[in-house]
């Protein structure tokens, strides 16, 4: 009996599933196991995160409370630091701040390639095109930090001269590839149709086309977010990066010293909290992927 | 003949994206970058001093003068001296150049090399044990920031909480001995970090071009494995493995050896670029970000003419 429901909730039921790209692939999705389980481990990251942001824990990140290079304990749960500060509080705190960054990042570049993609691809072979084309290629020819390093120069150490520096450069990708999809897309005969009964061509642009991009977007904005996430640490260790708060790219810095003194509390957890993180999102990533390759949903 | 047209016709086409890169990186670092007049000056400069230092530095002249100044030394690669230590541009880079280069070439090698061959090994064995063990490896090795690879490789292997096998940092090196002392750990920290992306990115083109009808087709005609590996399934994924190699060349050379070069202490083109960074040395950055842009042109020329060699079908037009 329950072997025979279960054979039943496996098997898509074709009559209440339209054969929509979004349906089949939050079913394959949904049978992923890797996927399911990177999705649940960021969830509970996104709540650590989230309890930050509202202030229910990891509000004593900067106390000097402990004592130095303090043992892991049930007062201090991955011990203290160089000046006693107490290690999980800054891990808490790191959490909240890769989220920021990481979806800043990933939302704005995404909409801004979504935009200069769609654009460049609808006018594809114009001077329109011409420009987007090259203003990509001029921003994926400057070496990234020198690039971080010269906008937090022109904006004056502003805190977001990262964020703008990422997301001025990490558009490209998405854009590239966007305008590829639009190409292929706009002498479709739903394109042709609009254009017939005189629909302008921003709403053909932004109503009829970018939505049939969306697949491409969400995976690009998830592999964008560990990408953000990832630069973080490398810039905060440089110097160009984080500069309020504290970030796992801060912790890991400072750490090089405790570590050439022996104690590597500070590095292992940093490194842990941040690997379970970025592992987790690049297996939800991955099963994104799968779930929405259209050749891979045609098959199934 | 075709060939050389082809790469004067190139260059031409480079042109724009020299002009853009090197326009904005100007804007960005010299005209709104940080002004080195009082860090030039002692105490309590008379008017005259500063006025004297601005001229120096070339401050009191208009932006366009400046620009088209930076693009003739650009032509000329001669950039003029650094602000900080006084020393010819040319002679930093010449110096330090090379070295990067020997510190990068051996893990840029073997990172390609290896990743190349365990996607082979992924892809012949797809969807088995082998395969899944090799993409978890690659999706850990994804994932663990470089940083943490070469503080913990670090730690690992030249620490005395490890086994103290190698020189903690530095590049002291006057014979081959000393090379591979000094490029063993930076070496294995970048093949690690590489071989995460390569080996996913080689699979997914080789399992891609193992699945195409030919293959099957040369397969039913009864044509060996080994045969059928080099010619029917490598010569076809080359493009995109050439593409990928070529293009991480550029970027390999400056952003890549930074964060190794500024950890370990070693006096390469990134850690001269890294210095320049943080002591605000407009001539140095300047002279880095023309070059990468003239050697990314150089890039893109190299790589289509490698694509006419594996691949008759592409024209030189």
């Amino acid at each position: 009996m329950s072997a025979a429901i279960k054979v039943a909730d496996r098997v898509p039921d074709v009559e209440e599933h339209p054969e929509s790209i979004w349906d089949k692939a939050f079913y394959k999705f949904r049978n992923d196991r890797a996927g399911m389980l990177g999705l649940g481990i960021v969830l509970v990251y996104f709540i650590a995160a989230l309890g930050v942001w509202f202030g229910v824990w990891g509000g004593e990140w900067s106390d000097v409370e402990g004592p130095k290079w303090g043992s892991m304990s049930a007062e201090h749960w991955f011990g203290t630091n160089i000046i006693g500060q107490d290690i999980f509080q800054r891990n808490l705190y790191s959490t909240k701040t890769a989220f920021e960054i990481g979806l800043i990042v990933a939302v704005l570049s995404t909409i801004l390639g979504a935009l200069l993609g769609a654009v460049a691809g609808f006018f594809s072979g114009t001077w329109i095109d011409a420009i987007v084309l090259w203003m990509m290629g001029v921003l994926d020819s400057i070496p990234f930090y020198l690039f971080v390093a010269a906008v937090a120069f022109a904006l004056q150490g502003n805190p977001w001269a990262m964020h703008v520096a990422m997301v001025s450069t990490f558009w490209t990708t998405t854009g590239r590839l966007v305008r590829g999809e639009v190409i292929k897309l706009k002498n479709f005969e739903f394109v042709e149709a609009s254009r017939a009964i005189g629909v302008p061509q921003i709403t053909i642009i932004f109503r009829h086309i970018v939505p049939n991009t969306f697949h491409i977007l969400l995976v690009q904005a998830t592999i964008v977010f560990v990408a953000a996430i990832k630069s973080e640490v490398i810039l905060s260790f440089l110097g160009l990066g984080v500069h309020d708060g504290v970030s796992w790219g801060l912790m890991i810095s400072e750490s090089t010293l405790e570590v050439l003194a022996g104690f590597f509390n500070n590095f292992i957890w940093a490194s842990v909290f941040l690997f379970v993180l970025v592992m987790a999102f690049n297996m939800f990533s991955d099963a994104l992927q799968d779930a929405l390759d259209p050749k891979k949903v045609a098959e199934s | 003949m075709d060939v050389i047209k082809f790469a004067i016709r190139k260059l031409i086409g480079g042109i724009p994206l020299i002009l853009g890169v090197t326009f904005i990186s100007f804007i960005l670092m010299v005209y709104f970058g940080p002004d080195m007049t009082f860090e030039m000056l002692g105490k309590n400069p008379t008017p005259e001093q500063i006025a004297e230092v601005r001229t120096e530095l070339g401050y009191d002249r208009p932006f366009l003068t400046r620009y088209t100044e930076y693009l003739r030394e650009l032509a000329t690669l001669d950039f003029g001296l650094s602000d900080s230590s006084g020393e010819p541009v040319s002679d930093m880079l010449l110096r330090s150049i090379p070295i990067s280069i020997a510190l990068v070439t051996p893990g840029f090698i073997l990172g390609n090399l290896l990743g190349v061959l365990l996607a082979l090994v992924a892809a012949y064995h797809r969807s088995g044990w082998i395969d899944k063990a090799i993409m978890g490896f690659s999706v850990v090795g994804m994932s663990i920031s470089f940083l943490i690879v070469i503080i913990a490789f670090q730690i690992l292997l030249s620490s005395s909480y490890g086994l103290n096998l190698f020189p903690v940092r530095g590049w002291n090196v006057h014979s081959f001995y000393d090379y591979v002392m000094y490029v063993t750990v930076p070496t294995l920290a970048a093949v690690f970090v590489a071989l995460g992306y390569n080996t996913r990115f080689y699979r997914a083109v080789i399992v891609e071009e193992m699945t195409r009808d030919h293959v099957r087709t040369a397969r039913a005609f009864g044509i060996g494995p080994r045969k059928l590996l080099y010619k029917h399934i490598l010569k076809n994924a080359a493009i995109p493995i050439i593409t990928r190699i070529m293009f991480s060349i550029p970027l390999v050379i400056v952003s890549g050896s930074l964060l190794i070069e500024s950890y370990f202490g070693i006096p390469g083109v990134g850690k001269v670029t890294f210095d320049a960074i943080t002591s605000g040395d407009q001539p140095v950055l300047k002279a880095v970000v023309g070059l990468t842009a003239v050697l990314f042109v150089i890039t893109l020329l190299v790589t289509d003419i490698l694509y006419r060699a594996v691949d008759p079908r592409v024209s030189l037009k």
